[in-house]
């Protein structure tokens, strides 16, 4: 059975074992060390309280404290980036706070004088930091308007500032959790997730990571194994469809590259079931979230690692993946919760708590798992399609260079 | 005679095998100062951008040096020439080491202009965690005779770094960017070692196959 011959080729190959290696080493270091001891209500833990008043006042006074000193801290990667603002730049940040506090530009450029000034050292220079205790916000400003405005002011700070409209919530609605709050989440950990629920959502943060870029080595290892070891014609030269064969690798790789998942998952339950009994947690859950969390990623993976090593080689898909799980990884690595889009490649949720924000997002959550498996399946049909002209001589792959070469043809 | 074969070689090799990895290179480098601060950085905070993005250089330049004989086909070819495979690989190798030189030398420059405090250290320093990094690729595919394995290798080093940062101790290619130098000879010795065993692993592999 061609399945079963595929499965076995992955199982026999090098980078699945690295992969297996890594899916037990990830679990061993990352999420074992955080649930081997029974959780502890999260004193001090925090909430986003998504108040539109408290954003708004927030944001335009953080807003104008850049402007003053012409010095705006961004994360585009997750890392510092202090940004200083042209003459022009410098002009349509003026014209946002003109229309976010209703004040005209003299009366934005005296708030230098009122505020409260302190100096900043970086190691290299002194700079002056600006503190306004409080700044008047336009009576005809709507919230809409606001984020309007905030993705204005983030574009022109080349984006990865705090005033990106989707991260206003995280960055100015923060708030520390009361004695109270803080049982409440607790007892949505005990009773609504019955434990195993959030340790499933830790365990599926943990795994999201690794699962989002390795399945591609294994699938463009396995892709470009033909190639490697002379078999393309005698396999292109066989009765077997193009559709048959490709899918049927794909399904070989999902099910195989999910057995160690699948074990880890198995690992993580008996030892939930040792640090809190087996009587008031929900077995299922441990295997439901991860599944449905972590099937879309190594399909996703392992699809584009399959076209582009088809399309192009094993180096361009491992980049063009990497790329896709890197930047992203790095961009939202200050909001570990509370995060989820509609497009969000590598969910994340590094807590066993804050269930409501993770409910709050759960639309996004599924719309993301159902729209990475649709976009693998489309990737999977247009893998297909190069193979079956690859297979009927129409086309070579893509060649940058070299005689066959799209930016260089010999005579 | 021989030195002539081998320009000849190396220029053949630049042209057709590894100008989109030298090109690849170069937008590693072109896209740093879009990610990150350059300008006016103290010495420990110019050290981040450096000590993050060059290993990228070091993977895409150092890993592919086997690359073109992954194809069974050129690797009869290669075979069946007078001048030794391994000699290639070694000019290849150092033609990658050069680019990444030149390369890292250029952006630590680019930062000085922007007014950053970065030295000969901060050049030393990005190169090695370059080669190391590209080095663990360059080993492991010569000796499991996969460029994807490599790869793999590579990168799952690069990310270890982020994870388990200082607890890799003297493995741990961003010390810089911590305030810390003392890992880079053990980083550089292991640059060196790999690449060494990489090209004697290799020519063990090719007399076996």
């Amino acid at each position: 059975m061609l399945f079963l011959k595929e499965c076995k080729k992955v199982i026999f190959s090098l980078t699945f074992w690295i992969y297996c290696l890594i899916v037990v080493l990830d679990f061993t270091s990352q999420y074992y060390p955080d649930c081997r001891k029974a959780a502890s209500p999260p004193y001090d833990g925090y909430k986003l309280s998504e108040d539109h008043g408290r954003i708004m006042e927030g944001a335009v006074k953080s807003l104008a404290e850049g402007y003053l000193a012409n010095r705006y801290i961004c994360y585009p990667l997750g890392f510092y980036k202090a940004v200083k603002l042209n003459e022009k730049e410098r002009g349509q940040i003026e014209e946002c706070l003109e229309e976010l506090t209703g004040l005209s530009a003299a009366e934005i450029s005296a708030l230098d004088e009122s505020a409260e000034k302190y100096g900043v050292y970086d190691g290299l220079h002194e700079y002056t930091g600006y503190t306004i205790e409080s700044i008047p916000l336009s009576d005809t400003l709507t919230y809409e308007r606001f984020t309007e405005l905030m993705g204005k002011v983030d574009d022109t700070l080349g984006g990865g500032s705090d005033f990106k409209p989707d991260d206003l919530v995280f960055h100015f609605s923060k708030e520390t959790l009361t004695k109270e709050e803080a049982l409440k989440e607790y007892a949505d950990f005990t009773d609504k997730d019955r434990i195993t629920g959030a340790l499933a959502r830790l365990f599926s943060d943990y795994a999201g990571i690794t699962l989002g870029i390795l399945p591609v080595f294994v699938a463009a290892a396995l892709t470009a194994a033909d190639r490697k070891r002379r078999m393309t014609e005698l396999v292109y030269s066989r009765r077997i469809s193009s559709f048959r064969l490709i899918f049927t690798r794909f399904a070989a790789l999902t099910v195989t590259m999910f057995v160690p998942v699948l074990l880890t998952m198995a690992a993580a339950l008996i030892q939930a079931v040792r640090i809190y009994g087996g009587s008031n947690i929900s077995y299922a859950a441990m295997f439901t979230v991860p599944s449905f969390w972590l099937i879309p990623n190594i399909m996703e993976a392992a699809a584009a690692g399959m076209l582009l090593t088809e399309l192009i080689s094993g180096g361009a898909a491992i980049l063009v993946q990497f790329v896709l799980w890197f930047i992203p990884l790095l961009k939202d690595s200050g909001m570990l919760w509370g995060n989820i889009s509609r497009f969000t490649l590598i969910c994340r949720h590094n807590s066993l708590f804050y269930r409501e924000q993770f409910i709050t997002h759960m639309g996004a959550f599924v719309f993301s798992r159902i729209f990475y498996i649709l976009i693998s399946l489309i990737l999977v049909l247009l893998t297909v399609l190069v193979y079956e002209l690859k297979r009927g001589g129409r086309f070579n792959g893509v060649r940058l260079f070299g005689e066959s070469g799209i930016l260089r043809r010999k005579a | 005679m021989v030195f002539g074969c081998l320009v000849r070689a190396a220029y053949s090799d630049a042209k057709h095998n590894y100008l989109i990895h030298y090109l690849l290179a170069v937008a590693v480098v072109l896209s740093i100062p879009m990610l990150f601060g350059v300008n006016d950085l103290d010495a420990k905070a110019a050290a981040q951008p450096l000590e993050l993005m060059m290993p990228f250089t070091g993977i895409i330049l150092m890993t592919p040096v086997f690359m073109p004989e992954q194809d069974e086909n050129i690797r009869d070819t290669v075979r069946a020439k007078k001048m030794s495979y391994e000699l290639v690989c070694l000019m290849r190798l150092l033609m990658a080491a050069a680019v990444m030189l030149a390369l890292t030398g250029t952006f630590v420059l680019f930062m000085k202009y922007c007014g950053s405090d970065v030295s000969f250290r901060h050049f030393c320093g990005a190169a090695v965690s370059a080669a190391a990094v590209g080095s663990i690729g360059f080993f492991t595919a010569a000796v499991s005779d996969n460029t994807i394995v490599g790869y793999m290798a590579a990168v799952i080093y690069y990310v270890m770094n982020f994870l388990l940062k200082s607890r890799l101790g003297m493995f741990y290619v961003f010390s810089m960017s911590s305030g810390s130098f003392s890992e880079k000879k053990w980083l550089l010795l292991i640059a060196v070692l790999l690449s060494a065993a990489g090209l004697i692993g290799r020519r063990y592999r090719t007399n076996m196959m």
